[in-house]
């Protein structure tokens, strides 16, 4: 498929080692070279999560986290893939929030470990998206809610920042929780909310 | 596909272009009807074909989906012994936006609900979604105008019931996503800034950004982690189980994380399996998924469901076709509806950018046919979608309403500020699918089918934002009904039985049986030749 006069690379993923075009995220790349693949794989444009990698390129003793399919590879890199993502153990049900004067206090009740940060860093390095997660995680602790999710509009749930915590804090969901919180008490489109209104008072229907 | 390698070299094209202000409307020489007939893949010669077998029997088909929809089944009784068998009142196959939202209505309504989905929950054609949800709220717009525009899109193919109880559920679902969690993109007064789609009489697509899928699936994702639903991940279902009467009664699990098969027993069914992008139809490229490949049609028809217009496909117009390893990538239709041109080869426009998908995608064939397209070294072609012209006019918006955008650029090292994206249509949307009524019920009892596996809807084309909003308004429909009629529901037997008849028939009418289904993974993926999943034992 691709060109011939492509540059052609050398990686190991998976402990296999692999000679493909450097045109090809790692997940092509183990297709490419006949090894099956399904197992975290999912939307393969960045934005499910699924193919979690840890990546070390050549002549560097650093690991780093990555999205498989937004990596290209590279001459020597290392790839390993991770599956299955483990759940987080805080749960919550906006409804229970009774007013939006609660919500800081049911964050702290919810999510006890996010005022422990011990601001080690773990979790920005981690995020294959670059997100500030750790002064997400800060703003939420304050009660800023809007501020702070504002910071996780990239976020994809890879769960990486989780795995990263030495507090289990799972910044990934305080971000989250900060973008709900923030719809569930502060969205109030005026011309969606008039036009609820004129629907429920019956003045519009279809003719078929 | 029936590309056409004659055009200008893309380099030669590129020192060609420059990004202007303005450039003068494409000037229609061809009737809608007339463009479509000789450029829309739809109407490729010899690519569409009858059923032989099932409840389409004699009905046109693709096809590609054809081969899937008769093929053997990929298992057989002997595989079923001794199999664990698990008990839910309420069953959803697939975990994007439609399973996600019936899933949480029927929990809410007091229901048993387990969730089962093929890879990750939240892995989906829902999660890339970019360009929005439709919803009529803007003053000068109406549930009828959203109607008019949604049948006269499809050709007049839609069911008109469904279409009008989906339109006026739209504010309401837009409502119950803010409830769930959901932004949306405000305005400074904190309404809901609207974008016009393609084909249509006014601006009523909300959005987040051009993230608005990503947005919408995390919401419920978290949802669903956060109530009582069951989840069954990296378990594609591969066949679904019948009662004694022929009323679904459940579905056969295969594990990849054990490789065993697991029984779910369930009063009913929602199957929410998505599209059909990974079967590249006609050898096209796709926007889709992974797990986008046509299970829920196949199971439902061998169960005897009834579907339809299963020759219709939606090509999206703007899939990038250059670099070669990206092709088939999306980039929304919101860049055209917030301005953008396309070009070709000579810097001219060809057609309105916002006539409906399968328009446009005509127009970039014909240009591309009639070679006035431009081609890359590695066989590729395309037309330029002009947003450097779109940043010339509009400083600054592409940055900040389009930031996916703007990753791609990243990825394919063509930032789309300065260098115009090389855009070709991409396989996007299956245009029918299982037939439903207002509560998403299929012909077959027990069994519900929502989202994009279902037709009906869009008719033979869909217009931007349809999507999201069908698969939220009849997944939310779907939930509740079936949690308010399971009670007193009981199978005394469930089996695979309906098999056999399956068997006999393919092999009365002559088919080959060659091929097993669902396909679950494309084939790139390598998946058969693999060992760790001999529980799905393809290779008998
Ligand atoms: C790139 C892109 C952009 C889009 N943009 C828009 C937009 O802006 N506006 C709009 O309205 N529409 C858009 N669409 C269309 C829209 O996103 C989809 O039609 C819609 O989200 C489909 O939702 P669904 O829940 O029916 O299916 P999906 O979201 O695809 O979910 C199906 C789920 O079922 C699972 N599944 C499949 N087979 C099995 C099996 N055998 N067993 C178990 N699980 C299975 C899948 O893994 C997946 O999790 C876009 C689509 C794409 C691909």
């Amino acid at each position: 498929m691709q060109k011939q006069d492509e540059e052609l690379v050398n990686v190991t993923i998976n402990g296999k080692e692999i000679t493909a075009p450097s045109s090809l995220s790692t997940i092509q790349a183990l297709w490419h070279a006949g090894y099956p693949r399904v197992k975290s794989v999912g939307c393969l444009e960045g934005v499910c999560g699924s193919c979690r990698i840890m990546v070390r390129r050549k002549e560097s003793d650093q690991v780093t986290m990555a999205l498989g399919c937004q990596t290209l590879i590279e001459e020597g890199m290392q790839v390993n893939f991770l599956v299955f993502p483990t759940p987080t153990h805080h749960t919550y049900d906006l409804k229970m929030i009774n007013s939006s004067w609660e919500v800081q206090g049911r964050f702290h009740k919810i999510f006890p470990e996010a005022d422990h940060c011990r601001h080690c860093g773990g979790c920005n390095r981690s995020c294959p998206k670059g997100i500030e997660v750790e002064r997400g995680v800060a703003l939420a602790s304050k009660g800023r809610f809007r501020e702070a999710g504002e910071l996780f509009i990239e976020c994809v749930m890879c769960n990486f920042c989780m795995t990263a915590c030495p507090e289990m804090i799972a910044p990934n969901h305080v971000g989250l929780f900060s973008r709900r919180v923030t719809a569930y008490f502060h969205t109030r489109p005026g011309n969606l909310i008039s036009r609820l209104e004129t629907l429920r008072k019956g003045d519009l229907d279809v003719e078929k | 596909m029936s590309k056409n390698n004659q055009g200008t070299a893309y380099k030669e094209a590129l020192n060609k272009y420059c990004a202007l202000e303005d450039i003068a409307a494409a000037k229609e020489t061809l009737t809608p009807e007339v463009l479509l007939k000789q450029f829309h893949p739809d109407y490729f010669p010899n690519s569409i074909i009858n059923l032989k077998v099932g409840a389409n029997k004699g009905e046109a088909c693709h096809g590609q989906l054809a081969a899937m929809l008769q093929s053997d089944a990929r298992i057989d009784e002997s595989d079923l012994a001794g199999a664990p068998i698990l008990e839910t009142d309420i069953l959803v196959i697939g975990g994007g936006g439609a399973g996600c939202a019936a899933a949480l209505m029927a929990a809410e309504a007091g229901a048993r609900v387990t969730l089962a989905t093929k890879l990750r929950l939240g892995d989906s054609n829902t999660v890339m979604a970019e360009g929005g949800i439709q919803a009529s709220i803007e003053q000068g717009d109406t549930p009828q105008m959203h109607f008019d525009d949604t049948i006269k899109a499809g050709h007049h193919f839609s069911d008109k019931e469904l279409v009008a109880e989906m339109v006026m559920d739209a504010p309401e679902v837009i409502r119950w996503l803010i409830q769930q969690g959901m932004q949306f993109d405000l305005d400074k007064y904190g309404d809901l800034l609207t974008r016009r789609a393609g084909g249509t009489s006014a601006a009523r697509v909300v959005y987040y950004r051009d993230y608005t899928g990503l947005e919408m699936m995390r919401v419920l994702r978290e949802a669903v982690l956060n109530s009582n639903i069951e989840i069954i991940d990296y378990s594609p279902a591969v066949e679904l189980l019948a009662n004694e009467s022929g009323h679904c009664a459940g579905a056969v699990l295969s594990s990849l994380k054990d490789c065993s098969y697991n029984l779910v027993r369930a009063k009913s069914v929602i199957v929410a399996t998505g599209g059909i992008g990974r079967m590249h139809i006609n050898q096209f490229p796709t926007s889709n998924h992974f797990g986008a490949t046509a299970d829920g049609l196949v199971l439902a028809y061998r169960l005897g469901a009834k579907l339809r217009d299963l020759d219709s496909f939606q090509y999206h117009p703007s899939g990038l076709s250059h670099p070669q390893h990206m092709a088939g990538h999306l980039i929304t239709e919101g860049v055209r509806s917030a301005g953008a041109y396309m070009l070709n080869a000579n810097g001219e426009r060809f057609v309105d950018e916002l006539k409906t998908r399968d328009h446009v995608s005509s127009a970039i064939l014909r240009e591309c046919v009639e070679g006035r397209g431009i081609t890359t070294p590695d066989g590729a072609i395309g037309v330029w979608l002009d947003t450097p012209g779109l940043e010339l006019r509009e400083p600054g918006m592409l940055a900040l309403r389009f930031p996916k955008l703007i990753e791609l650029g990243k990825k394919s090292g063509i930032d789309p500020l300065k260098v115009p994206p090389l855009i070709y249509p991409t396989l996007h949307y299956q245009n029918g699918g299982v037939v439903i009524d207002p509560n998403g019920l299929s012909s077959v009892k027990g069994l519900y089918c929502v989202g994009e596996v279902s037709g009906g809807i869009h008719g033979k084309n869909r217009i931007m934002g349809n999507a999201l909003l069908e698969i939220i308004s009849f997944g939310r429909r779907a939930g509740e009904h079936a949690a308010a009629n399971c009670h007193g529901v009981k199978h005394k037997k469930i089996s695979i039985e309906h098999l056999s008849d399956l068997r006999r028939e393919l092999t009365q009418a002559n088919m080959p049986m060659d091929l097993q289904g669902p396909l679950l993974f494309p084939e790139c993926a390598k998946f058969e030749n693999d060992s760790d999943y001999d529980g799905l034992h393809k290779n008998r």
